[in-house]
């Protein structure tokens, strides 16, 4: 059938469609599109408890104090043993402090692992910042290996002028540690356990 | 009148009779009256869900259910078929497919065979729903328990059944339907208008109808997106909302209710349209403020988009976004104003006539405005931290969606009944059946208030003894409520039985839209030649 057989009350209708499903094509796009840009959003924002990395520790260091507190988790199917070095320590703001976590693979097999992690209220991510962490890179551990690694950080100087930050006394920073970049999907082998435990 | 129509009737040697009539069905009456029979069949699965959840609540303790899972698996299976196969199949592909093309002088639907399509990939979408609840879905347990919300990672790693999965896909199918019938609604509204019918002359029915599909062209997308992702995480090995892999699952939070919140707009809107034309049918008046109420519409389904948050309080937002996401949400309020001081003006000073559609809307403007000031209660961040996720959100949305979603539904149902089957309903069995359902749903969650309000929590089986009384009275309502639907269905099956003509306009002066102009029922293709509007 050519276009000429196509009345122009059809060719306007295919036209309205044919606009509809453009934009339903572009709104499935920016579901997607959302994934990277909320990462971005809480990269850089701090939104949801996100700390932010720094490069350089702050000019001054204030006399206000705050107590952090350090927490450690172990996600399903990671044989592994986590712990802080200290539960808490009290530092000033702006001092640039570093802190030791403890890991040790109880397993018999080399095993990969990665820690995610935020801070606690969420609303002070974006004044939370770590100079160095070993939540950046994957730890792959021997069997029976011990390691201490370091978090480096500091509280910016930034969070007295936030009023919204005032009763903040006690921020938690916490990781949990996951076996490194899951590839079987939540059914495999450590499907049900991952989400239970 | 009748005779008339049979003769239009038989002109049209043209289209299938028997079962083909429906299955290749591309007229919009028969697709119309093919989804609203899907509607009632989801209304009745819904239904005995819900009064499977009074039983089990009647009392403290266990006692039909062995687990809160099965319990939970009910409630979530309630929620998407209430959504999905009840009320948006009854308003938007039932009555919407019926009266949008007689209300604009329109032959039939742009898209007839695209129409098709929309309708019968629900029964497809509704069976994968059914076979989820047979299937596992927490280990060793069947179905989907994580709430019509799905939220990751319950969804994901809770879930590791291909219950899941079935329900997703549920999801897909009712997703696509109701977009095709989107592209075709705004199609045929945009392009099919008879002479003279302006936007600004379209009834307000065909106005509601033209703004839920556009929150669906832009909502739905967004959730077949969501949970595709979610599709993937759990079969594929991807990681949008696997802290493990850097993904995030607040992110389908923020992802579902970027949808959710306009898909309840999506179940009311065409309420609202149907209730402005039975009001001003039954108080024989032009309905208050048109353009008021038509933008009204618009305002609502815009504002709609971003107010999403305020279902998220609790996920540690600042309180400068807290606060953006009540005045936001506070100012729906508005334009919902708007319409329910116009439905009260339309009827001041009218020539009111309380017939069963009438009580209906009326019942509808009463109980939406007491679920309207309970959303605004919970609008407040602050409130919501002590409120999120008990009764009261239950009592809330109920009475804007069970109480005010359906009411509408009925509402059209009696008022559009005599048109599409040419029968008059019994007005006492109508009446029985309005007063039946208000008085029982007021008795279910009303009390849910003072649940909610003591700290009883959503999607539990069993609580403690102090919850008992409330939930008692409740569940009581809930079978009232359930007496009420039988006396519908018989309802129903009289009409039909008894025959008694309705005639064109068995409304009398105040029905001034097109489809009453048409016999009842209309014939099968009407408007051979296209009526002219002043």
């Amino acid at each position: 059938m050519g276009m000429s057989r196509i009345s122009p009350q059809r060719r306007r209708d295919v036209l309205v469609a044919g606009a509809c499903g453009v934009f339903v094509a572009a709104m499935i796009g920016a579901a997607y599109a959302a994934v990277p840009l909320y990462n971005w959003f809480c990269r850089t924002t701090g939104f949801g408890g996100t700390p932010q990395v720094a490069t350089a520790a702050p000019a001054d260091i204030l006399d206000r104090k705050l107590k952090v507190r350090f927490d450690a988790n172990v996600a399903g199917g990671l044989p592994w043993r986590f712990e802080p070095e200290q539960n808490s320590i009290e530092v000033k703001v702006g001092e640039v402090v570093t802190v030791s976590y403890r890991v040790v693979n109880e397993s018999a097999r080399e095993t990969v692992g990665i820690a995610s992690y935020n801070v606690s209220p969420p609303t002070v991510g974006a004044y939370f910042s770590k100079i160095n962490c070993f939540c950046f890179t994957d730890q792959r551990l021997k069997a029976g290996e011990t390691r201490d690694m370091a978090v480096v950080f500091f509280v910016a100087p930034d969070i007295v002028k936030d009023s919204e930050q005032d009763g903040v006394e006690t921020i938690t920073l916490s990781y949990t540690m996951y076996p490194a970049r899951q590839t079987e999907p939540v059914r495999g082998e450590n499907g049900a356990a991952a989400g239970r435990s | 009148m009748d005779t008339i129509a049979k003769a239009h009737g038989e002109d049209q040697h043209d289209h299938p009779h028997g079962w083909r009539r429906y299955l290749y069905s591309t007229n919009h009456k028969d697709i119309g009256t093919m989804y609203l029979a899907f509607a009632l069949l989801g209304g009745l699965v819904g239904g005995v869900l819900s009064i499977g959840m009074r039983l089990e609540l009647m009392h403290p303790g266990l006692q039909f259910f062995h687990d809160s899972h099965m319990f939970n698996v009910f409630t979530t299976a309630h929620g998407l078929i209430m959504i999905f196969f009840m009320v948006m199949p009854a308003m938007i592909g039932g009555f919407g497919n019926w009266m949008v093309p007689l209300m604009i002088g329109a032959p039939d639907m742009a898209f007839p065979r695209m129409n098709n399509i929309s309708f019968w990939l629900l029964p497809a979408s509704f069976t994968l729903l059914i076979i989820s609840l047979f299937v596992e879905g927490e280990p060793g347990a069947p179905g989907v328990a994580a709430g019509w919300t799905i939220y990751a990672p319950l969804s994901t790693t809770g879930h590791p059944g291909p219950a899941v999965d079935f329900a997703i896909l549920s999801l897909h199918l009712a997703g696509a339907s109701s977009i095709l019938g989107a592209i075709n609604f705004i199609t045929t509204i945009f392009n099919m208008r008879a002479p003279g019918m302006t936007m600004h002359k379209m009834p307000l029915f065909v106005w509601s109808q033209l703004v839920t599909v556009f929150l669906i062209l832009l909502a739905m997308p967004v959730l077949a997106g969501a949970i595709t992702m979610l599709l993937t995480d759990r079969n594929f090995g991807t990681t949008f909302f696997t802290p493990s892999g850097g993904g995030d699952p607040l992110l389908f939070q923020h992802l579902f209710w970027f949808f959710g919140h306009p898909e309840v707009y999506i179940l009311i809107v065409p309420g609202f349209g149907m209730v402005s034309q039975i009001v001003a049918t039954f108080a024989r008046k032009p309905v208050f403020g048109y353009l008021g109420m038509a933008y009204a519409m618009v305002a609502i389904g815009g504002i709609g988009f971003v107010v999403w948050a305020h279902h998220m309080y609790t996920v540690g937002m600042s309180t400068a976004v807290q606060a953006y996401f009540v005045v936001a949400t506070m100012v729906i309020a508005v334009p919902t104003g708007v319409k329910i001081f116009s439905w009260v003006a339309t009827m001041w000073g009218g020539s009111l006539e309380f017939k069963t559609p009438m009580l209906w809307a009326i019942g509808f403007i009463f109980l939406f405005t007491v679920g309207g000031v309970t959303g605004v209660v919970l609008a407040n961040a602050g409130v919501d931290r002590s409120l999120q996720d008990t009764y009261y959100v239950v009592a809330h949305f109920h009475y804007v969606l069970s109480l005010g979603a359906v009411f509408t539904i009925f509402a059209g149902w009696y008022y559009w009944f005599p048109k599409m089957s040419g029968y008059m309903y019994s007005e006492p069995i109508g009446k029985l059946h309005f007063w039946l359902t208000f008085i029982g749903v007021n008795i279910v969650f009303f009390p849910q208030h003072f649940l909610g309000l003591s700290g009883m929590p959503r999607r539990i089986a069993d609580y403690p003894d102090a919850f008992a009384g409330w939930n008692l009275v409740s569940s009581i309502g809930s079978y009232i409520s359930g007496v009420g639907a039988l006396v519908f269905f018989f309802g129903v099956a009289h009409a039909f039985m008894r025959k008694q003509r309705a005639g064109d306009n068995p409304w009398g002066a105040g029905a001034t839209t097109l489809e009453w102009t048409l016999p009842s029922p209309p014939p099968f293709h009407q408007y051979n030649e296209l009526p002219l509007i002043k």
